[in-house]
C-alpha cells in the first residue's frame, strides 16, 4: 500500500512537474498562431523526455552518478567545460524565465507590478532551497502544479468544434498566414520546451538526492512513462485552448494574461483562481529546479560537495553559486526585460544544447563499467538513435532559422 | 604546465614528420599501494592523427552499442597509437617530440578498460 502510494504521489507530481513557463508561453504562442497544427511535435518531445529521463535516471541509479559527473568524466576537463559553459548558461536563462514567471503570476494575481515581485519570488526560492527537505519541496510544487488540469477542464467547457481541432492536429499543415520557416522554427521551440536539458540535470541529482537503488528503477520508469505523456496532455490542453479562444481572435500571445484568458473565458473566475494557482506551482517549482539545477551542474562538474541531503554549511559552495545565480537572474530582470521574450529565446537555446548532454549520456547508458547489467537495451538505443538524429537536426536548424525567421516575428 | 595542457599538442618524431596530436594520457594503477588505491603512474600518451579528440570510451574494443557511433568514433580515431613515456624525447607547450626508434603500440583496450 505504501509502495501504491509512492507510485502515485510519484506520477502526480511527475505530472504537476512537467509543466513550466517554457511550456506554458511556448504552447500558447503555437496554439494562438498554428492552431493545433503542431500538436506533432509535443508527442514527439514527451516521448524525447521519457527517453532521455529513463537513461539518465537509470545511469544515476546505477552507478550513483549525476549527469554533469558523468559528463566530466566521459568528455574529459576541456570538451567538458565547454559543454559545461554552453548548459550553465542556458540553464540560467531559464532560471531567469521561471523567475520572471513566478512574479508575472503574481502580478496577475495581485495587480502589483511584475518588478516589485521579483525580488519576493527569487527570494522565496532561495529560502526553499535553503531550508526545505527535497522531498517536500517536489512533493506540493508538484500537487499545486496539478491545479494546471484546469486548461484541460476550461478546454471542454469551452464546447470547441472537436472534429476541426484533430483535424489540424492529425493532418498538420502551415496556416495561410503563416510562413515555413516559422512553423518550424516553432516546431523546435516546442521541442525545446518539452526537452528542456534541466529537467534531465534535476531528475538525475534528485535520483541522487533521494538514494535512489537498482531496484527503485521500476518506480521511476512509471514515474517518467506515466506522469510525463500524461504531463504533455496539459501542454496539448494549453494548446488548443489558445487555438479555440485566440487564434479566431487574432490574438498572438505575447503576455502571461493572454496565456490565461481563454481559462477565465471557459471556467469562469473559480478556472481563473485555480490556473493562477496552477501557474504559480509549475514556475516556482520549476524556478526551484532550475536554480537547482545549476548549482547541481556547477558542482558536480568541479568536484564540490553537492546536495541538498547536506546541509548547506557542509555544502558551501554549491550553495553559494545557486545564490549567485538567482541575483545575476534577478538583475537581468531588473533591466525590464520581459519575461516572456526570455521564455521564448530560452527554450530555442535549449533545443540547440540538448545535444551536448544527451550524446554523453546515450553513452554511458551504454557503457557496461558503468551500468553493469543495466546497459540499454536494444530497442532502447535505437528509439535513442533515431532521437540522437532528431535532436541534431533541431540543434543545427534552431540558430539559421532563428535568423531567418527573426526570433518567429 | 598540467596534463590538460598536452592534450591537442602535436606530436613529431626525431626527424620533425608530424604524427598527429595527444588525444589521451594513459596511466596505470601500479605504483606505491596508498589506502584505497595504488598510486597512478603514466604508461604514456595516445597521439591520433586525424583529432584531438575523445575517444568518449570506445578506445576499449569490447563496447559495440549504439549502433553507429563506435563505428564513426573508431573511424575518427583511426591510425591513433601510444607512445610509451620512455619513448617521449621532448615535450613542450606547442609540441612534443618522441625518440628516433619509438614503439607505436596500439590504443585498445579490452572491455574491462585492461591493455
Amino acid at each position: 500500500m505504501k509502495r501504491l502510494l509512492g507510485v502515485a504521489l510519484g506520477v502526480l507530481t511527475a505530472i504537476g512537474g512537467f509543466v513550466d513557463i517554457g511550456d506554458l508561453v511556448t504552447n500558447a504562442v503555437v496554439g494562438s498562431r498554428f492552431g493545433m497544427s503542431l500538436v506533432w511535435v509535443v508527442v514527439v518531445g514527451v516521448v524525447g523526455i521519457c527517453l532521455f529521463a529513463n537513461m539518465s535516471g537509470r545511469v544515476a541509479a546505477a552507478s550513483g552518478r549525476a549527469t554533469f559527473e558523468v559528463i566530466r568524466e566521459r568528455l574529459g576537463p576541456r570538451a567538458g567545460l565547454a559543454n559545461l559553459s554552453a548548459s550553465f548558461l542556458i540553464n540560467l536563462m531559464t532560471v531567469t524565465a521561471e523567475i520572471g514567471g513566478v512574479a508575472l503570476a503574481l502580478q496577475l494575481a495581485s495587480s502589483v507590478h511584475y518588478l516589485l515581485w521579483i525580488p519576493v519570488a527569487a527570494l522565496a526560492v532561495w529560502l526553499v532551497i535553503w531550508r526545505v527537505k527535497f522531498s517536500i519541496m517536489e512533493n506540493v510544487t508538484g500537487l499545486l502544479g496539478l491545479t494546471l488540469i484546469v486548461f484541460a477542464v476550461a478546454l471542454f467547457l469551452l464546447k470547441p468544434d472537436w472534429g476541426s481541432l484533430a483535424g489540424q492536429a492529425l493532418a498538420p499543415a502551415v496556416p495561410a498566414e503563416e510562413t515555413a520557416p516559422t512553423y518550424w522554427y516553432y516546431a523546435i521551440a516546442l521541442f525545446g520546451a518539452a526537452m528542456t536539458p534541466y529537467e534531465v540535470f534535476f531528475f538525475s541529482s534528485g535520483a541522487v538526492e533521494e538514494g535512489w537503488k537498482v531496484k527503485d528503477l521500476v518506480q521511476s520508469r512509471i514515474n517518467v512513462l506515466v506522469g510525463f505523456p500524461l504531463g504533455g496532455l496539459l501542454s496539448v490542453a494549453i494548446a488548443g485552448c489558445a487555438a479555440v479562444v485566440l487564434l479566431p481572435a487574432g490574438i498572438a500571445v505575447t503576455s502571461l494574461s493572454q496565456v490565461i484568458l481563454p481559462v477565465a473565458e471557459g471556467a469562469g473566475k473559480l478556472g481563473l483562481a485555480f490556473v493562477l494557482v496552477g501557474v504559480m506551482a509549475a514556475t516556482f517549482g520549476a524556478a526551484l529546479e532550475t536554480t537547482l539545477s545549476s548549482g547541481y551542474t556547477l558542482a558536480q562538474f568541479f568536484g564540490w560537495s553537492w546536495g541538498k541531503f547536506r546541509s548547506p554549511a557542509q555544502a558551501a559552495r554549491f550553495h553559494l553559486a545557486m545564490i549567485i545565480c538567482l541575483l545575476v537572474g534577478l538583475a537581468v530582470l531588473a533591466t525590464g526585460v520581459d519575461p516572456v521574450l526570455v521564455t521564448e529565446y530560452s527554450v530555442v537555446f535549449s533545443a540547440i544544447a540538448l545535444p551536448l548532454t544527451y550524446l554523453p549520456i546515450l553513452i554511458v547508458a551504454n557503457d557496461p563499467q558503468y551500468m553493469g547489467e543495466h546497459v540499454n537495451g536494444r530497442p532502447v538505443n535505437v528509439m535513442a538513435m533515431i532521437y540522437l538524429v532528431i535532436i541534431l537536426v533541431a540543434s543545427l536548424a534552431a540558430i539559421p532559422l532563428m535568423i531567418v525567421t527573426g526570433a518567429g516575428s | 604546465m598540467i596534463l590538460g595542457d598536452l592534450l591537442g599538442v602535436h606530436v613529431y618524431d626525431d626527424g620533425g614528420t608530424r604524427l598527429g596530436r595527444v588525444a589521451d594520457a594513459r596511466f596505470v594503477v601500479d605504483g606505491p599501494p596508498r589506502q584505497l588505491l595504488a598510486d597512478a603512474r603514466l604508461l604514456g600518451l595516445v597521439v591520433s592523427p586525424h583529432s584531438a579528440s575523445s575517444f568518449l570510451g570506445y578506445e576499449r574494443t569490447g563496447l559495440d552499442q549504439p549502433w553507429p557511433l563506435p563505428r564513426m568514433l573508431r573511424w575518427r580515431h583511426r591510425g591513433s597509437f601510444l607512445v610509451l613515456w620512455e619513448d617521449i624525447a621532448m615535450i613542450g607547450t606547442k609540441s612534443v617530440r618522441l625518440r628516433a626508434g619509438f614503439t607505436a603500440y596500439s590504443p585498445a583496450l579490452d572491455g574491462a578498460g585492461q591493455e
